[in-house]
């Protein structure tokens, strides 16, 4: 018996099984401990958010625009290697890029040509050809990446915060 | 204090800051969708408001009895 132990427990060598529960104290003091951390976890996400830079990416030639039929789409990585990234021709003069990152959990979107809009395979998320989401839990648009024409050349100029 | 009275408000303390606590989890997944969106304004907002919780909280937990 270690020398910590109370007299009474020397004098009255017994235990039950209800002094191994926990009290409500104690488990309200784990519930307060919690809330304490979730409030400082959400403190972190904030400050992350509000600290992190993104890079947007600097104006980059993708493809030749006789490469991309209409109502085809291209796939190329923007900003950097690790971004996948579409681009959409539904009409001859229209041209539309969008990081291919899926707004709900992140899964990758592919272009249905004969729909004429994206799916995302993992929890049947669709949006049009705009980027907008038109069925399916995500809620948020396509992130935009924005597209020109420069010389028979189909050009990134730059992505919104919201593509990376 | 009657031990019936004390324990009525340890389990109405602990059943409130459940609920705060589970507000306070919606929160968190708030303030992540403003982290993912790129808007820091919601995350702080969310967590602020998550902060004010967590105060209520500990205030309840003051409450308490000291002998439950």
């Amino acid at each position: 018996m270690s020398p910590e132990t109370p007299i009474w427990r020397r004098d009255f060598p017994y235990s039950t099984e209800g002094e191994e529960g926990v009290t409500r104290r104690e488990f309200a003091r784990f519930l307060v401990a919690a809330s304490v951390a979730v409030t400082g976890t959400g403190g972190v996400v904030s400050l992350w958010a509000s600290l992190r830079t993104i890079n947007t990416g600097e104006p980059r030639r993708i493809v030749g625009l006789d490469q991309v039929d209409v109502g085809a789409s291209y796939l190329f990585r923007y900003p950097t290697d690790d971004d996948p990234a579409i681009l959409v021709r539904p009409e001859a003069e229209t041209l539309f890029g969008f990081s291919q990152k899926c707004t709900h959990l992140g899964c990758v979107v592919f272009w249905a040509p004969g729909e004429q809009h994206f799916e995302c395979p993992c929890h049947e998320g669709f949006f049009d050809s705009s980027g907008q989401p038109i069925a399916g839990p995500p809620e948020r648009p396509l992130g935009r990446i924005e597209m020109e024409v420069r010389d028979g050349d189909v050009w990134a100029l730059g992505a919104g915060q919201e593509a990376v | 204090m009657s031990s019936r009275r004390r324990t009525q408000i340890s389990t109405a303390v602990v059943v409130f800051v459940v609920l705060l606590l589970s507000l306070q989890l919606f929160l968190l997944a708030v303030a992540a969708e403003g982290f993912l969106a790129g808007e820091p304004a919601l995350a702080w907002s969310a967590t602020i408001i998550s902060a004010v919780l967590a105060l209520i909280a500990v205030l309840f937990y003051r409450f308490l009895p000291k002998r439950d």
